[in-house]
């Protein structure tokens, strides 16, 4: 039955975001953009895309950092284009996609508040998406209660955060904790969420969240590694769903090393065809070497999870699909960018192709 | 092969007609790289040649001209960006062009020279808009201050002025309002009813209690208390004031008090582009740590603050030094932006010869971009395509090019061979080009193929105004097409319109349209409607009435009526009956025309392809089909018209028996071959003639079937036996005298039509094609009746308005008649204009689309041509004013 009313309220912008699915560059195109010499050629081949618009006007020795924020301009019209012309339920799902950028503005305003840094320079750098009224008073926060109790009682996170409030003071650590708790609780509350939308889109969002999950799980561990914070701790901050809640949960928490992470991750036979599959190097034992590649293999599949979503019709996870790729397509035109302009063009061909 | 006919005649420039495109040209150009800028420019102003990519696999970055693309594309940011900047102080854009300029060639240096103008006056315009930008912020700055210390002020005024009468009640009030932090319980601060006032209750409550008497002004306690209260002022945005109190109030734990007015007048912030409304708040706070805070809080949250002192007198001096500093300021704004304005007025004198002389360029290098060097590096060769009459305008453009550069190295066009299929060029004018657009959108003529844009130019309003016969209709959309078509030149604009576009390019269908609805307005007796008595009728009514619902006859007389219908059949009984059966066989004759030229018009593109094939055993047998089956209706409707059935011999018997039906004859010739009802018969001789006929048209079909697969595979075998293969196919391209050092471009290798014989793919399409035909010319046949329809619609559709909206006010008598035919004229005007000529017209005009679309074009017409865009500075001037 959902299926029938489905187009009059979410339609028109499902076949906008289908639309933006379109524009995103393709294959050929990455392979053109690798092959620029400098910034210059890169921003002749950006003008084919839809950034056109975004760079146009932007004189020409242009810098990888105003390319990333042009992009980041061009998604963020795009998102808010989509925003404005919702209605419910699509406006609460796509608000609910913009709380994970205002938990990471948060975390960025008080860790930049903690290193005294200019509030004005922290709130540019904020994500446009995740801007709450109250945001910038975060700046005066000096403990989490004050936190809570100031700013973040009336935005929309205001519930993620009852449980950080046993945190004393803010710390780095703590904060990393407060980012953690928060995220767990979004992807808890935007899981129930999306289970309450009904077919397809609770299947379909299950299975990206999840994954979300899960990612998030092995990074907290292998981020725990070598810092203070107890083994009961790091549980707590596993986010209560995903394919490896709980059992490789309960083992990931009593990890202590790479090697034996990779070994739970390698019970589950889709993560083990993805460590198999990028051949991940044995030898270099340290965490930094393997876990950058174990991010770019999470990057991949997510890429692989979010096409999918495309495949099928009459769900939300569209929307969340297409602003993932997009993301992760910026992410990738600046690597190719950074490479260009550092002169590392052996590392150029290190993105996540998506199309 | 097929282009041979055409290169035959190449020499002696060809006939040129809108029946087949025109015949083009390869042609390959060698410029001498200096000459090359040059010779661009003049082909792009000529428009006449189409280049083709000769770097495909190259990719953009890596052409040989991307610098001079991408020095033009910051010419072009550099404009825009003047254009916004004039678009935003509203100077307006001359819409001056200096045609000399833009037309002229140029040479590099006038280039250049123009570059540096342009980038100066980017420079100063930025350095003043910088400038204004900064005095902007200061006049904000001011003139934020100016309103803090005006409401503030104000603020204080009013609280001392409570103060001084609700003294003595303050400490009774506290009680009350901790209670309940009522409205009238804080003296102190409270404000007028006409400000908006904001209060939180417990703070009034520690205030009322704590001081009892606070005199602001001196800034000290009255009660003894020592508490050091101080207060904060500032600007902030109207829409965050709550935001702001909010946050301060929780973070201060409500030890604090704000009060906040509108600034009535809107502040243009320099950073954002449209004028802002903003409030001035105080906030008082005790504590240098809490005050500290809440100027944290108010600056994170943009708000900009401002120092007001508590001494009334020094505030007093402050704002008057403000403003006088407010009115310098204004001054040097005003001078600063009179230069400003100054500036971007010089700028717009020009700018749109720039704009066309940048986009010129770049389109230049864009094309240059698609042509080769040759080996040593000192040429530059072009291909592309041309109309083969226009060759001599190109080798004249490309003198003129050598001569502008100064050098006598001249360009050397010559053309190619080729197999390849060239794009199609059909030179239309004003007039054929709404009906060439027509063509074009079910399908581009294949090159040689017979153009239906040609026959379209008649058949189409024709077959519009068929169904949409009305003189008055019609000539109402006569003239909106005429006054279109004579005003065309100061009408252009609506083009720019997209939904005025379709009208005016297609002013010229609608005028025809109009007048062939006219015409056969003219034909049906029609005039909104009504009928015309022109000329005298061919019957006479019997002079006595009879009374109501007596049924008269009308008597005939010895003449008929000399154009279209009589008018007598026009409020006659049987009216409907007349008009129905006249209209009908009209359409199935017209429509048995109109597909017999689309079935003839294969002979000529079988002439000019040279498929002899194609008229024996194509053509003949369809015509033969089509001819013994509707062909024979059409003499049947024509005979039956011609016969006076009921004409009487000198006995006064009925020479004939009755009128006979045509369609049950027509379906008995299949049923019963060979016998004619008795009173079905027309003529002698009718039974043995159907039998023919209808033996003629099943021979047909094997004969369309069979004969043309199995003519192909045996001259197909015979070619095998031969021994020649496929190699009948590979004709090289290659230029037709070598070049001087032997540069021939090498595309030769592109695709090459392999015309692989497969003789159950031939077999198959030739079935499809038989069944489609035999089908489509019974389905197509009764299409035509839709012009029977629509007319039928259009006239009852309009006979109703007529007798709906306007008769009756004819009919009424009494004072007001004149005002009821006033208005019942006017709903049947706008009426008849909007749904009769707008809506029906419409419709009409896409049966009429549809019958040639489908019905006349699938009898002979391809349409799988590409369209011939050459390469035109017009075009891609109009490309980028969109």
């Amino acid at each position: 039955m959902k299926e029938i009313y489905f187009n009059a309220d979410a339609g028109y912008l499902e076949g906008v975001v289908r639309g933006y699915r379109d524009g995103l560059i393709t294959a050929p195109q990455y392979m053109n953009l690798t092959q620029c010499e400098t910034m210059d050629d890169l921003k002749l081949q950006l003008a084919t895309t839809d950034y056109a618009p975004f760079l146009q006007n932007e004189p020409s020795p242009i810098s990888t950092s105003t390319l990333s924020a042009r992009c980041t301009d061009a998604l963020v019209a795009e998102f808010q284009y989509l925003q404005q012309n919702s209605a419910e339920p699509v406006s609460r799902f796509l608000e609910y996609i913009t709380y994970g950028y205002m938990i990471d503005n948060v975390i960025l305003l008080i860790t930049g508040t903690l290193h005294e840094r200019d509030t004005h320079d922290l709130l540019e750098k904020c994500h446009p998406l995740g801007f709450f009224d109250t945001m910038p008073a975060l700046c005066v926060a000096t403990n989490v209660q004050d936190l809570y109790n100031t700013v973040m009682v009336d935005s929309p996170l205001a519930g993620y955060f009852r449980e950080c409030l046993s945190a004393e003071d803010l710390n780095e650590l703590n904060i990393e904790i407060i980012r953690n708790t928060l995220y767990k609780a979004y992807l808890e509350d935007f899981y129930s969420y999306c289970q309450s939308c009904g077919e397809p889109t609770s299947s379909i969002m299950a299975e990206l969240l999840k994954f979300e999950s899960d990612r998030r799980t092995v990074n907290i561990t292998i981020n725990s590694f070598g810092t203070e914070l107890s083994k009961d701790d790091r549980a707590k901050l596993y986010p209560r769903l995903g394919n490896m809640y709980p059992e490789a949960q309960i083992r990931l928490a009593r990890a202590d090393d790479m090697d034996q992470v990779k070994s739970i991750l390698e019970q589950y036979g889709d993560y083990k065809r993805m460590i198999l599959s990028a051949n991940m190097n044995a030898s270099s034992d340290s965490a930094g070497g393997s876990d950058m590649s174990l991010e770019d293999i999470f990057f991949a599949n997510e890429v692989q999870l979010n096409k999918d979503a495309f495949e099928q019709q009459f769900h939300f996870g569209v929307f969340y699909s297409w602003l993932r790729l997009k993301e992760q397509e910026i992410r990738n035109i600046v690597w190719i960018a950074e490479c260009i302009s550092q002169q590392q063009k052996d590392k150029v061909n290190k993105y996540t192709p998506i199309y | 092969m097929p282009f041979t006919r055409g290169w035959g005649q190449t020499r002696s420039r060809p006939k040129t007609s809108i029946f087949r495109s025109e015949i083009m040209s390869l042609v390959q150009l060698y410029i001498p790289s200096d000459v090359a800028r040059f010779t661009v420019s003049q082909l792009g102003e000529m428009g006449l040649l189409q280049f083709r990519d000769l770097n495909d696999d190259v990719s953009a970055f890596q052409r040989s001209f991307v610098n001079d693309v991408r020095r033009f594309d910051e010419l072009e940011r550099k404009l825009r960006y003047l254009r916004t900047q004039i678009e935003r102080s509203d100077v307006d854009i001359y819409d001056f062009f200096n045609e000399e300029a833009v037309a002229a060639s140029r040479g590099p240096r006038d280039i250049d020279d123009m570059e540096e103008k342009i980038g100066a006056h980017e420079d100063r315009v930025l350095r003043l808009t910088a400038a204004y930008k900064d005095l902007q912020l200061k006049h904000l700055e001011l003139i934020e201050n100016k309103h803090v210390l005006e409401e503030v002020s104000s603020l204080f005024v009013e609280i001392s002025g409570r103060q001084q009468t609700a003294a003595a009640p303050a400490p009774a009030s506290a009680s009350r309002a901790s209670a309940g932090g009522a409205h009238d319980s804080v003296p102190l601060l409270g404000r007028s009813d006409s400000l908006s006032r904001r209060s939180i209750g417990s703070l009034d409550a520690a205030y009322a209690g704590d001081a009892g008497g606070y005199d602001v002004e001196g800034g000290r306690i009255g009660g003894g208390h020592d508490i050091n209260i101080g207060f904060i002022t500032g600007v902030i945005r109207r829409d965050r004031v709550a935001t702001l109190e909010r946050v301060l109030w929780r973070s201060l734990r409500g030890n604090m008090f704000l009060n906040y007015v509108d600034i009535e007048e809107p502040i243009s912030d320099p950073k954002h582009d449209e004028p802002v409304y903003k409030s001035a708040f105080i906030v008082f706070a005790h504590g240098e740590s809490l005050r500290d805070r809440a100027t944290k809080i108010s600056e994170a949250l943009g708000a900009t603050l401002y120092h007001v002192d508590r001494n009334a007198e020094r505030r007093q001096e402050e704002l008057i030094e403000t403003m006088s500093r407010l009115d310098d300021l204004q001054q040097i704004l005003e001078n600063n932006n009179a230069a400003r304005i100054n500036e971007l007025t010089n700028v717009s004198e020009q700018l749109n010869t720039w704009f066309t002389i940048v986009r010129k360029e770049k389109a230049i290098y864009h094309t240059l971009n698609l042509l080769n060097y040759d080996a040593n590096r000192n040429c530059l060769i072009a291909e592309g395509w041309c109309a083969t009459n226009d060759i001599p305008a190109i080798q004249s453009a490309l003198h003129l090019a050598t001569e502008d550069a100064g050098s006598n190295v001249p360009t050397v066009l010559h053309e190619l061979r080729t197999t390849k299929e060239p794009p199609t060029f059909v030179r239309t004018n004003r007039f054929t080009d709404g009906f060439q657009n027509i063509v074009d959108a079910y399908g581009v003529p294949k090159a040689g193929e017979v153009n239906p844009g040609l026959f379209t130019c008649i058949t189409f309003p024709f077959l519009f105004a068929l169904m949409f016969g009305d003189l008055g209709h019609g000539f109402l959309m006569t003239i909106c097409a005429a006054l279109l078509c004579i005003y065309e030149k100061k009408l252009a604009w609506l083009a720019k319109d997209e939904s005025l576009r379709m009208f005016y390019t297609g002013r010229y269908i609608v005028l025809l349209m109009g007048i062939f609805s006219m015409y056969t307005g003219l034909l049906y007796n029609d005039i909104f409607s009504r009928a015309m008595s022109m000329f005298s009728s061919g019957w006479q009514w019997p002079s006595d009435q009879g009374g109501e619902g007596v049924t008269v006859e009308a008597t005939k007389l010895g003449h008929t009526y000399p154009v279209g219908i009589d008018p007598a059949w026009h409020h006659a009984g049987n009216s409907l009956l007349f008009t129905n059966s006249y209209k009908m066989k009209m359409s199935i004759v017209l429509g048995i025309i109109h597909m017999t030229l689309g079935i003839c018009l294969q002979v000529p593109n079988a002439l000019y392809f040279k498929k002899r094939i194609n008229i024996v055993h194509v053509f003949v047998p369809q015509i033969i089909f089509l001819f013994s089956i509707f062909g024979y209706l059409v003499f049947a409707i024509l005979f039956k018209w011609c016969t006076d059935w009921y004409a009487r011999d000198a006995a006064g018997e009925l020479t004939h028996i009755s009128p006979p039906s045509l369609l049950n004859m027509l379906i008995y010739m299949f049923l019963s071959p060979g016998s004619v009802g008795e009173s079905e018969r027309m003529f002698r001789g009718q039974a043995a003639l159907q039998t023919v006929l209808l033996l003629l048209a099943l021979a047909c079909v094997p004969w369309m079937l069979l004969v043309k697969p199995f003519i192909l595979r045996r001259e197909h075998q015979k070619i095998i036996s031969e021994g020649y293969g496929r190699i009948s196919s590979h004709v090289r391209v290659s230029s037709e005298d070598d070049a001087p050092g032997g540069a021939v471009i090498v595309s030769e290798q592109e695709e090459m039509q392999e015309d692989d014989f497969d003789f159950a793919d031939i077999m198959i399409n030739q079935t499809i094609h038989t069944i489609e035909f035999c089908l489509n010319s019974i389905s197509n046949t009764a299409s035509y009746l839709r012009l029977w329809a629509l007319s039928l619609a259009h006239a009852q559709l309009s006979e109703v308005l007529w007798t709906m909206t306007f008769l009756p006010t004819l009919k009424m008598s009494g004072a007001l008649q004149p005002i009821a035919i006033f208005c019942g004229f006017a709903v049947w005007f706008v009426l008849t204009f909007s749904i009769l000529i707008g809506m029906e017209g419409l419709s009409a005009f896409l049966h009429a689309l549809r019958l040639h679309w489908v019905e006349f074009n699938n009898k002979f017409y391809d349409g799988t041509g590409t369209k011939f865009e050459p390469f035109a500075f017009k075009t891609i001037l109009d490309e980028a004013e969109e």
